[in-house]
């Protein structure tokens, strides 16, 4: 019965999971990866159907998915269910974990928003005081960004922004619309930087692990992948203190089964990641594992329209989209937040939503008439400080369906999340007025936290074991065989969407891996 | 029957894989010919015998929607008849559509709203309770009776704007607020409504629908059914 002991055991199969993968099997080393979820195949597990068709007629199932506010009847099979993984909470304070187990993760699944992290989140607290810099900078990352960036295809133009670092991209030739012309004119105006988005565009509409980093992977020979289970602890050799494998259950059959690896990556979302090694009770001599989780505020902002695209007239003046990323607290102090915020710009020549309009029956049908393809959305990102009191530990008395200690997660925003959200959206309302533009509606204040599914942190990466988990390579201060390539690493979240810079640490964290092994020192 | 069952298990690999990991696994899934059969269908014929061949035709179905009436589970009667009124008064059929009544989004939202965690529940009981309650305070009769504009009298007030997500908080504007959203839904996402549409510029909402993706066969917990009766007791008391 002894079976083979694979060079490295990687966890997940998401963006992190799959360019470790990549990397690894490229560079000649056999990797094993095992995935908590099925394989989906969406010619046999989906169709298309008119929501009258559905049972709830489009509603989310009805007490399923209460955290995953962007569910809905047709999608609601690909989250993972609250009850089959359920994590507890402060009721007084909720939390939206927001999860995906097929393979692939939640590389199918995203917004395909593509930023680097600039200097300004890199060395924080060089610039405010506050939280920890990172143990790496811009530089130490460009390279794996400007690889990233061709893999995904991310379309942008290198627009000089020290907040917002060019990379490697296919240039956004596409033309600006007169409402985003307007809106850019008072941005600038106000010193605002206003830009075209930066995208991933992927391949064939997909820009996913499974598409981009997988195929790779396997091309190579050296990648064998099992789906469906779900690794319940690392295993440890007492004798060395190093990780030597882990055991597992099957998801169908509950099978309890166990594997040995040499090394360890672990790569199944920022909280997974953590949740399992902390099950483990391993690798945290610092004592700040589970701790300075953060994210992203997300839902704050504005809805208006354009007055002159009413009534028919939308097609020639709206639509379209930009970026205005943080221009707090650079070379100004905010009074009372640190920290900055971007916002979304969208323009949309289509319907507008009901929700635009306190009005109902024939009133509100006529305002959906009048005010089609009119609409103009800035909807800000802004950045949560990385605290220590935001954590995650082991319940105790939740476990999953399979018996695993389940996450409790304890986050909560302060003033300076909400005194940003407040200056954002009015920011938001005062850029409107000034490009001429009706506000319909205005939010100032934050979804639930984890409503962004940008959780970040947890493992946090330094120069010092006492205060860090990770050094700056993702690995292990206290095991060297031990990597974590996802987004627990992060140090500070920054406004800015993280695929892009886990991405980037996961091809770096497996480069320096892989050159570790050859010269044996892993 | 080897060779049947080899193409079997083909069949059922090929339907878990992604296509861009398709060729990877089924090289590994060259499994060896079974050197056994299964054991033997209880019968001269083998189960399976045919049914590769066994279709019926989605078109020729209806769903119950459209032809059974719901019962009304949830709401007591009073409520439900405030909710068939504020229905109509927020969803009015308009330009030869149906409205919210006419849809049966009322009934479909006593089936939702029942089936539906606490604070959902709490939300429209309370809405509907409060609205019948504000009518008779201030019309002297149960708001199922109001005209239009005495309804709107009521409504209108509370009515607030929001952005995607996150409804007003304050519980009036909140209750009125996601009713209107969720009776238009209903309607909108109806049989009804979807007969009315003409085709080329109207086309119901489609979209891309998953089934459960290989569920886990044995887990050991089960989600209640909201209205699962129990059957009575039998005791030994006399």
């Amino acid at each position: 019965m002894s079976k083979e002991v694979v060079d490295v055991l990687i966890i997940g199969s998401g963006h992190s999971g799959g360019m470790a993968a990549k990397m690894l099997t490229e560079r000649g080393i056999n990797c094993l990866m095992l995935n908590a979820g099925p394989i989906a195949d969406v010619t046999k597990n989906a169709e298309e159907k008119p929501a009258h068709a559905l049972p709830y007629r489009g509603f989310r199932p009805p007490s399923r998915l209460p955290h995953v506010f962007q569910s809905n009847e047709f999608n609601a099979n690909v989250w993972v269910d609250e009850k089959e993984v359920p994590y507890t909470y402060d009721p007084e304070h909720p939390y939206n974990w927001v999860r995906v187990r097929l393979f692939g993760g939640r590389s199918l699944f995203w917004s395909r928003q593509s930023f680097r992290l600039s200097d300004y989140e890199l060395k924080g607290k060089s610039h405010d005081g506050f939280g920890d810099d990172w143990p790496i900078n811009h530089a130490d990352l460009d390279p794996y960004y400007s690889k990233v960036e061709q893999i995904f295809h991310v379309t942008g133009n290198k627009d000089g922004i020290p907040q917002m670092p060019d990379g490697d991209f296919f240039n956004d030739k596409t033309p600006w619309s007169p409402a985003m012309t307007r809106l850019r004119t008072v941005a600038e105006k106000n010193k605002f930087p206003c830009v075209k988005q930066r995208r991933a565009e992927g391949h064939d509409g997909l820009a996913s692990s499974v598409n981009l980093l997988l195929p790779a992977a396997f091309a190579t020979g050296k990648l064998k992948v099992i789906p469906n289970v779900i690794v319940r602890e690392l295993s440890v050799d007492k004798n060395t203190g190093l990780v030597n494998g882990a055991h597992f259950v099957d998801r169908i059959s509950r099978r309890e089964m166990s594997v040995k690896a040499r090394v360890v990556v672990l790569a199944a979302g920022t909280l997974e990641s953590t949740r399992l090694l902390m099950n483990s009770k391993i690798a945290n001599s610092s004592g700040v594992m589970g701790h300075y989780l953060c994210d992203q505020t997300y839902g704050v902002g504005v809805t208006c329209s354009v007055p002159e695209a009413r009534n028919g007239r939308g097609a020639k003046i709206t639509g379209g989209g930009a970026i205005m990323p943080r221009f707090r607290n650079l070379d100004t102090k905010a009074s009372n937040f640190l920290r900055g915020y971007a916002y979304n710009c969208y323009s949309s020549t289509g319907a507008m939503d009901a929700r635009c309009f306190a009005t109902y029956g024939q009133e509100l049908e006529d305002k959906l008439a009048e005010y089609h393809g009119s609409g103009v959305t800035l909807s800000a990102m802004c950045e949560v400080l990385a605290r220590y009191e935001n954590h995650v530990r082991p319940s105790t008395d939740v476990v999953d369906a399979w018996g695993i200690p389940a996450l409790h997660i304890q986050a909560r925003y302060g003033d300076n999340e909400f005194n940003m959200a407040r200056d954002a959206a009015d920011t938001a309302e005062q850029l409107a007025h000034e490009a001429g533009f009706e506000v319909l509606a205005k939010n100032s204040e934050p979804n639930p936290p984890g409503y962004s599914i940008h959780e970040l942190g947890t493992c946090r990466m330094g120069n010092d074991p006492k205060t860090s988990v990770l050094n700056k390579w993702n690995q292990s201060h206290d095991i060297k065989n031990l990597f974590v390539v996802d987004g627990a690493s992060f140090v500070s979240a920054g406004w800015q969407n993280p695929t892009m810079t886990i991405l980037a640490l996961a091809m770096r964290s497996s480069e320096y891996l892989a050159e570790q092994m050859r010269l044996r020192a892993v | 029957m080897a060779m049947q069952r080899r193409d079997f298990m083909r069949a059922m690999l090929a339907a878990t894989v992604a296509p861009a990991v398709a060729t990877q696994m089924e090289a590994q899934a060259a499994a060896p010919t079974p050197t056994k059969e299964g054991p033997p269908a209880p019968g001269p014929v083998p189960w399976m015998r045919g049914l590769d061949s066994a279709k019926v035709d989605p078109a020729s179905t209806i769903s119950p929607e459209e032809i059974g009436l719901e019962d009304v589970r949830f709401f007591t009667q009073t409520q439900m008849d405030t909710l068939r009124h504020l229905s109509d008064i927020l969803v009015p059929p308009l330009k030869g559509k149906p409205g919210a009544v006419a849809a049966g989004a009322p009934e479909f939202m006593d089936f939702y709203v029942g089936e539906s965690l606490p604070d959902t529940k709490m939300l429209y009981q309370g809405g509907l309770d409060w609205i019948d309650s504000e009518s008779r305070q201030k019309l002297g009769k149960p708001f199922a009776q109001t005209n239009a504009t005495e309804a709107d009298g009521l409504i209108k007030p509370w009515l607030r704007t929001w952005m995607t997500d996150h409804y007003p908080h304050p519980v009036h504007e909140r209750f009125l607020t996601v009713a209107l959203h969720d009776l238009r839904f209903a309607t909108t996402n109806s049989q009804a409504w979807a007969d009315t549409m003409t085709g080329k510029e109207e086309k119901p909402w489609m979209d891309l629908y998953w089934s459960p993706v290989q569920p886990d066969i044995s887990r050991d917990y089960f989600r209640p059914a909201q209205h699962v009766v129990t059957p009575a007791k039998h005791t030994s008391k006399r």
